[in-house]
């Protein structure tokens, strides 16, 4: 199993930690990855408020590159997949517009085809659950973990159409199979509001704190995403949001792909756990 | 099948749920199962309706915390949905309760007028010429006139949940976009301004409104349009749009975000005063000030499609 892994500009940067955890983990799991050379920043669901036509070229860029290594794609961003996936359903569903982006691809020698699917590693995994059998070294047995899935891996459904928006379960599905117990919390389909922190940051803080408080009395020991700008959000930001939503809970907050590591026997440490900021002494493997 | 609608009450001060029991016939609706509690049970159970075909808009309720049309919507397909024999139901969120499932349209008729929502004809129109538009013109407006205001956008909007104050409900930004679009109208600022005050950058991009517009409306789409169109109408910056405009400049730059410098070109000075914040991010690995960003090896590519695209506007 081969993919063209789409990083994006935080696991390059910020979550370099995530980047880390879905390289060994790939690895342990026999999924081969090759970054595709010279992508650019998605735009991160920003840009196109500055130019629509730009935001879909530059990312039709990225989707050529990985056609012309002949892969599909594989992010382990939620907002990275949303873009790349809505540039090409605009792209494959326009052929108008498509040749009009071709035009403009054309200034720098590339070519947009639509041959190249865009997948997320949430789903591969989901899809191909026997990628993890007999590679559980260390069943995580008794952990009850808060599965939050962020907006941009189901929603817009008519883009995201992995699985029912309303009621996901591929999350749970790999919670579950990593031996771990998921908690159903009321805050797990809602927004962590990165992306307007600059614009409505009482807000944003409120809706961190509330999350992080929702999943512990549920009664998670951690939360995990296979998102990671919510991670960020959840994590970084967690002693603001604890002000803001006037709660105590304190929560570990990892992306997918260091929880399923500590499930196939990882340490801590090597998935890069100890970058993060909120309770990670309460990760114990 | 015999299934449990638990229903949310609402009379004066006094809220509960009340459970019934009922038979699920082929092809019955969440709005035939309203009926027939009314008509056979309880005929004190309150709700809106009227066109029962999707079109007037007046019966979205939520169904286990998300809002749908209850005269389109199946029962057997929300019993799938959830693999539950037992659903809950529940007014619109982000809406005063009147009674029951019963909710008050007229502070959000109101927060509608804010963005002048009516055609103002450019002058080259006239009475007796009327207001001429091409085909495609008439298409970039065309789907946000599909809306039937039925208020299911906002029932789950994750910022009108923590604070419609200073947020417009998604189908009013949507309405303020028909008329920005609209080539027959002759001040898109004069609706672009009330939408920017009211919250046009504020939005957080969660798509709840277009996941759950039942006539494919997307107004996190429609925002995205008018941001875009704050722009082009030169209208002064804000923390929104110096924010969008960092993202695009990056690309240009390096190709890829400069996270070190993202905050001060966002917020300038102000970011300065998020010393504790940065502090914590240094000492964990997150952030590197000192860290000089290099453009990716391919930046002339990269500049040479965004001057393409510039030059080729949608
Ligand atoms: S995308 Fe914006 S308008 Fe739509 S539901 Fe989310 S916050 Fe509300
Ligand atoms: S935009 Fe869609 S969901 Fe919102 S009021 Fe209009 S029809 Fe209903
Ligand atoms: S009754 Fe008119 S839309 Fe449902």
């Amino acid at each position: 199993m081969r993919y063209a892994l789409f990083p994006g500009c935080v696991l390059r940067g910020a979550a370099s930690e995530a980047f880390l955890a879905t390289v060994k983990v790939t690895e342990a799991l026999g999924i081969d990855l090759v970054e595709i050379p010279e992508w650019t920043c998605c735009g991160a669901s920003h840009m196109q408020d500055v130019d629509e036509l730009t935001s879909l070229a530059i990312n039709a860029r990225n989707l050529a590159i990985a056609e012309s290594m002949g892969l599909p794609v594989m992010t382990v961003c939620n907002t990275c997949t949303l873009q790349l996936r809505r540039a090409k359903a605009a792209l494959d569903s326009d052929p108008e517009l498509k040749a009009k982006v071709n035009e403009i691809l054309a200034a720098g020698g590339y070519e947009y085809k639509g041959t190249s699917e865009v997948t997320h590693l949430l789903w591969v995994l989901a899809s191909n659950p026997g990628l993890l059998d007999g590679k559980v070294a260390q069943p995580l047995n008794g952990l009850k973990v808060a599965g939050y899935y962020g907006c941009h891996l189901l929603r817009p459904p008519t883009v995201m159409n992995y699985e029912d928006a309303l009621n996901p379960r591929s999350l749970e599905k790999i919670i579950g199979l990593l031996g771990a117990q998921a908690v159903d919390f009321d805050y797990k389909l809602k927004c962590c509001g990165f992306h307007a922190f600059w614009t409505a940051e009482k807000d944003v803080m409120q809706v961190t704190g509330k999350t992080v408080d929702n999943a512990a009395k549920a009664g998670a020991d951690l939360l995990v995403t296979p998102c990671p700008l919510c991670q960020m959000q959840l994590d970084m930001y967690q002693p603001e949001g604890r002000e803001a939503a006037n709660s105590k809970a304190e929560l570990p907050i990892l992306h997918l792909p260091q929880l399923i590591g500590l499930a196939l026997g990882m340490k801590k440490e090597e998935l890069g756990i100890q970058r993060h900021i909120s309770a990670v002494d309460k990760i114990r493997f | 099948m015999a299934i449990t609608l638990k229903i949310q009450r609402f009379l004066g001060e006094k809220k509960w749920e009340q459970e019934y029991r009922l038979e699920v016939e082929t092809g019955m609706t969440v709005l035939g199962a309203l009926i027939k509690i009314k008509e056979t049970m309880d005929p004190t159970l309150t709700f809106t309706a009227s066109c029962r075909s999707s079109i007037c808009g007046a019966c979205a309720v939520k169904v286990n915390d998300n809002a749908v049309l209850a005269c389109e919507t199946l029962l057997a397909d929300l019993l799938k949905r959830y693999a539950s024999d037992t659903l809950t139901i529940a007014p619109l969120g982000n809406f005063t309760v009147l009674r029951d499932l019963m909710v008050d349209w007229q502070p959000k008729y109101d927060r509608l007028k804010k963005i002048k929502p009516a055609l103002q004809p450019k002058t080259e129109f006239s009475a007796s010429e009327g207001c001429r538009q091409s085909k495609d013109e008439f298409k970039k407006y065309s789907k946000n006139s599909e809306c039937i205001l039925c208020g299911s956008c906002v029932s789950e909007c994750n910022k009108s949940n923590l604070n419609s104050k200073d947020f417009l409900d998604p189908f009013i930004f949507s309405k303020a976009a028909k008329f920005v679009a609209d080539s027959r109208d002759k001040d898109a600022v004069a609706h672009l301004e009330p939408a920017v005050k009211d919250g046009l950058w504020k939005c957080l991009n969660c798509q709840e409104c277009a996941a759950k517009c039942p006539k494919g409306l997307s107004p996190a789409e429609d925002i995205e349009k008018m941001r875009i169109a704050t722009f082009e109408k030169k209208m002064s910056s804000n923390e929104g749009s110096d924010h969008a405009m960092a993202f695009y400049d990056d690309v240009k730059e390096l190709g890829r975000l400069d996270e070190a410098k993202l905050a001060l070109k966002t917020e300038g000075l102000k970011s300065a005063l998020r010393v504790p914040v940065a502090y914590r991010l240094m000492r964990s690995g997150k952030l590197n000030p000192l860290e000089q960003a290099k453009p990716i090896g391919d930046i002339e590519k990269v500049r040479a499609i965004m001057k393409a695209a510039k030059e080729k506007k949608l």
